[in-house]
């Protein structure tokens, strides 16, 4: 079961899952299996906001790392997100279709991107951050936002 | 002679919609309530002010109370819904904003102040699900 680093900042809540790794802009990935889950933070979506449209690079798409995986488009801005690793996609998840605001209710679980047939996650683990160093970026972030 | 039976008003159903101001889907929101109310089915329908609701105005209160009513709010707040609630009301349909611009990917509302075109479409397409609404409840009231 994920287990989370925690906090709140003004009076918003933000969760971190201690199973991902995280690129700076807030896209994580987890290992499962053979594969890699990609999604949004719980700090992105919640600073996007709620989610109209999902648009995700179709299976069998091949991505260097960084590369426009998904663009995301929610009632405040369009954001496009770079891929945290290199690989092929080779599942979208079906929700982003009809039910996209999965990423604002379950940003880590049913609210997940696309799977990724990794080319080396283990080496290019080291380019992401840990959850600890996502979660003090995030939270510096996170403070400085609400100072404006 | 015999007193004659004074006309009772026709019930009509109350609209509510938002009243977030700086924001689009507000505004979509705003734009869908006066497009049914003044333009797609004026007999039918009344604009009552969620701000009025706020504050507890007696004649909005009493409008709410006393009709079925359609709220549409601009995000996951919903806060007409609620008010239309706290006041006495029932709410027959809620409308969001958001749920029904993904069902018009192709009206993509931007403007606050004033709507683009897509945000006008939008509107009239949401003004249009409100009015089907209004339809069935009127159907009811007289079937």
């Amino acid at each position: 079961m994920t287990k989370f680093l925690e906090t709140s900042v003004d009076k918003f809540i933000f969760k971190v899952a201690t199973d991902c790794y995280y690129n700076e802009e807030g896209v994580w990935a987890r290992a499962e299996g053979d594969k890699v889950r990609i999604g949004l933070s719980d700090f992105l979506q919640q600073r996007s906001g709620d989610v109209a449209f999902a648009e995700l690079k179709p299976e069998g798409t091949e991505l260097s790392f960084g590369d426009e995986v998904a663009v995301i488009e929610t009632i405040k801005v369009d954001i496009a997100l770079s891929s945290p690793i290199s690989g092929t996609v080779v599942q979208v998840n079906p929700a982003m279709e009809d039910a996209p605001e999965a990423i604002n209710q379950d940003p880590y679980g049913e609210g997940w991107l696309a799977e990724i047939e990794a080319s080396d996650w283990e080496a290019e683990r080291s380019k992401l951050l840990d959850p600890e160093a996502y979660f003090a970026r995030m939270k510096a972030e996170a403070e400085n936002e609400v100072k404006k | 002679m015999p007193n004659k039976i004074p006309e009772q008003n026709p019930r009509k159903v109350v609209i509510v919609p938002c009243s977030g101001i700086g924001k689009t889907y507000g505004t979509v929101s705003r734009e869908a309530a006066y497009e049914i109310t003044e333009a797609v089915r004026p007999e039918a329908t009344q604009l009552v002010a969620l701000s009025l609701l706020v504050l507890g105005d007696e004649s909005a209160r009493a409008a709410v109370a006393a009709n079925p009513a359609v709220t549409i709010d601009g995000c996951k707040l919903a806060c007409a819904t609620k008010m239309v609630q706290e006041s006495g009301g029932q709410v027959v349909q809620d409308f969001a904003v958001l749920d029904v611009y993904r069902r018009y990917k192709q009206f993509r509302p931007k403007g606050i102040a004033e709507l683009n075109e897509g945000g006008q479409q939008l509107a009239r397409a949401l003004a249009e699900e409100v009015a089907a609404v209004v339809d069935e409840v009127e159907g009811g009231q007289h079937g």
